[in-house]
């Protein structure tokens, strides 16, 4: 039993009423004699107490195979509605990490959350919440890519009704009533991403989306993961395609023989590393001068300089000035390009 | 336990079986032995012959091909998915191993079912038009223990399945179960027999075994329950009339009392539900 203190909304007179979470109650103003009914709060589930901002949580999470470590108390979490990308080289723990949150692998220790939900204590509440691409994506090769989508949205409780959009979408819409087993690699593909979009779950684990792609194909990934963001899904991407990852995740980690090395926006890991932008020149004809005066440039990291071609690595603010003072020198620019430090340099870095 | 997801993985399981032709395949291979062995199977009379004498010449193929059929079907069941990559997804469903292998098993138990009671239904009903006698009870009684008997196989296929992490060395097991249970049993058996009660081979050698009256070792009756093909002649035998197979029964004195019907089909039943429950706890303890 509850009291709560209320405003008769004509006479604006409190009111005193008393009940139990859930439960409506008729109450009259003693002021005006105005009737209404009360609902008082419903109780908040215990899950929802905490407010959970995480869509995936992996706590300490270890696992060995014979003796071999493969992953070694590896920590981190995924904010609901971000990209997030997986990093790694190969043999470094990515797919026990992933397969260990998706429960295919019984961790040794630790805790994996899935929007709150405990995967050891509650498997199928936490499954509800995603949709998962592994990396060898398979189908049942003699039923058609609509019979495998049929299958798979009645295992989710997704209405069959959303499977022919979601082929659609993923452009097979001319091949749905085609067996699996006569699909392109390109295509089995397409259909895995469909597969993991049904029943629209919040969070979508996707283990390397672009593999066996084409360009084409890749590009329609990553437009729909970018999509699928925009409406409010939370990704956690597993790739070795490190410029797709820097274009679309807000957030990576680096797992390196069995522990995260590193996590955080990619600008920030370059900071973190100290990274600098480099600077390519081609000029139109290369003088001593011209070469003397960079190497003296106040902020230059490194310079090298092949034919008429300079490449230059420096802080941001010091590339306004190597332009000016080649200019200065006599030098005449033909071609500019300037490059941020990449993705792939923060990998080679943290992965070394 | 999802009923929903149960029915579901065996819907999935059937249709994958009808379109990859395996029920329209085993549905011809039984009945066509089955006419064979009707029309040519007697080495005493020729044409067709009466359901009883068709089961009585038809048990022994039958315990061995249906055995290796359902292991063949069961050994890949789990690791076959698994080594394709298609258990991953299967997996990360909101659904329980234990209502994955409870939905592949019912299909494809399904399956092997279907196959058996058209199979043999089918030669049944033409062997039934083509002679007067006919007992279509013990056909019946034959076809359901022959189904029993695939379901006790297929269970076992199921856990050598669970058992392996790769699809090759679970054949290899298989086949290996297959070749104990229908070649070395017997040769176990005939030894321990043997060893038990040595005058057999004295008399053996001498005269007609029917001449004689000698004491069956405990040990024979007792291994029937401890090889479910054993389980299943035994059971056909004591309940389909007519039935001369080469057993040790027509040389020896009557069985005991515990050698019956219901403790026969009991006995498959563990057999079924032991393996059932052994696959049930691997898979839910491997790694994919």
């Amino acid at each position: 039993m509850s009291t709560k203190t209320i405003r008769c909304p004509q006479c604006k007179n409190k009111v005193t009423v008393q009940g139990n979470p859930g439960e409506k109650t008729n109450i009259v103003c003693p002021n005006c004699k105005a009737k209404g009914v009360f609902t008082f709060p419903a109780p908040i589930p215990e899950k929802d107490k905490t407010n959970y901002t995480d869509a995936i949580e992996v706590i300490d999470l270890s696992k060995s195979f014979n003796g071999f470590t493969a992953v070694n108390k590896v920590t981190f979490s995924v904010h609901k509605g971000e990209i997030f990308g997986f990093l790694g080289p190969n043999g470094a723990g990515k797919t026990t990490t992933i397969k260990s949150i998706l429960d295919l692998i019984h961790s040794d220790s630790g805790t994996i959350k899935i929007n709150g939900i405990n995967i050891h204590e509650n498997k199928k509440d936490a499954k509800k919440n995603v949709g998962y691409l592994p990396e060898r994506v398979a189908f049942y090769d003699n039923l058609t890519a609509l019979q495998n989508m049929y299958f798979y949205a009645e295992m989710k409780n997704a209405l069959k009704s959303e499977c022919k959009k979601l082929l659609e979408d993923m452009g097979l819409s001319d091949v749905i009533n085609k067996r699996v087993g006569k699909f392109s690699k390109g295509m089995v593909q397409r259909l895995g991403m469909a597969q993991a979009m049904i029943g629209s779950p919040p969070i979508l684990i996707l283990d390397e989306p672009s593999s066996g792609l084409d360009p084409r194909g890749s590009v329609l990934i990553r437009n729909k993961i970018k999509q699928l963001q925009k409406n409010g899904a939370t990704i956690f991407l597993s790739s070795h395609i490190l410029s797709e990852v820097q274009e679309i995740c807000d957030r990576v980690a680096i797992i390196n023989k069995g522990d995260i090395v590193a996590k955080d926006s990619v600008s920030n890991l370059r900071q973190k590393l100290n990274l600098k932008p480099k600077l390519t020149l081609e000029l139109e004809e290369m003088t001593d001068k011209i070469k003397k005066v960079v190497h003296e440039i106040p902020g230059i990291v490194s310079v090298q300089i092949i034919n008429k071609i300079i490449n230059i690595t420096c802080n941001s603010r010091t590339k306004s000035k190597v332009i000016i003072a080649i200019e200065k020198a006599g030098g005449n620019i033909i071609n500019l390009h300037t490059s941020d430090p990449s993705l792939e340099q923060v990998f080679m870095k943290f992965t070394e | 336990m999802m009923v929903n997801n149960v029915y579901s993985i065996t819907k999935k399981e059937i249709l994958d079986n009808i379109r990859n032709k395996w029920i329209i395949i085993l549905t011809i291979i039984f009945t066509v032995l089955t006419l064979l062995a009707s029309y040519a199977g007697s080495v005493t009379s020729s044409g067709w012959q009466d359901l009883s004498s068709t089961i009585n010449s038809m048990i022994l193929l039958v315990q061995y091909l249906i055995s290796i059929i359902a292991l063949i079907l069961g050994y890949s069941a789990i690791i076959g998915e698994i080594e394709i990559g298609s258990m991953n997804s299967l997996l990360a469903l909101p659904t329980t191993r234990n209502e994955i292998l409870l939905g592949k098993f019912f299909g494809l138990g399904t399956v092997l079912s279907i196959s058996i009671f058209i199979g043999f239904g089918l030669a049944g009903i033409i062997i039934g038009l083509n002679v007067g006698k006919v007992n279509y009870g013990e056909y019946l009684f034959f076809i359901a223990a022959s189904i029993l008997m695939g379901l006790v196989f297929l269970s076992i296929g199921f856990f050598i399945s669970t058992l392996f992490n790769k699809r090759s060395t679970a054949m290899g097991a298989a086949i290996f179960t297959w070749v104990f249970f229908a070649i070395i049993w017997l040769f176990i058996i005939a030894a321990l027999v043997i060893v038990s009660n040595p005058s057999i081979m004295d008399v053996n050698a001498s005269q007609p075994p029917q001449s004689i009256n000698i004491e069956t070792p405990e040990i024979f009756y007792i291994s029937e329950f401890f090889n479910p093909i054993s389980s299943y002649s035994e059971l056909v035998n004591l309940n389909v009339g007519n039935i001369d197979t080469v057993s040790y029964e027509d040389m020896i004195s009557g069985p005991p009392d515990y050698i019956n019907s219901v403790n026969m089909f009991i006995s498959m039943c563990v057999w079924l539900f032991s393996f059932q429950f052994l696959a049930f706890w691997r898979f839910n303890k491997k790694d994919i």
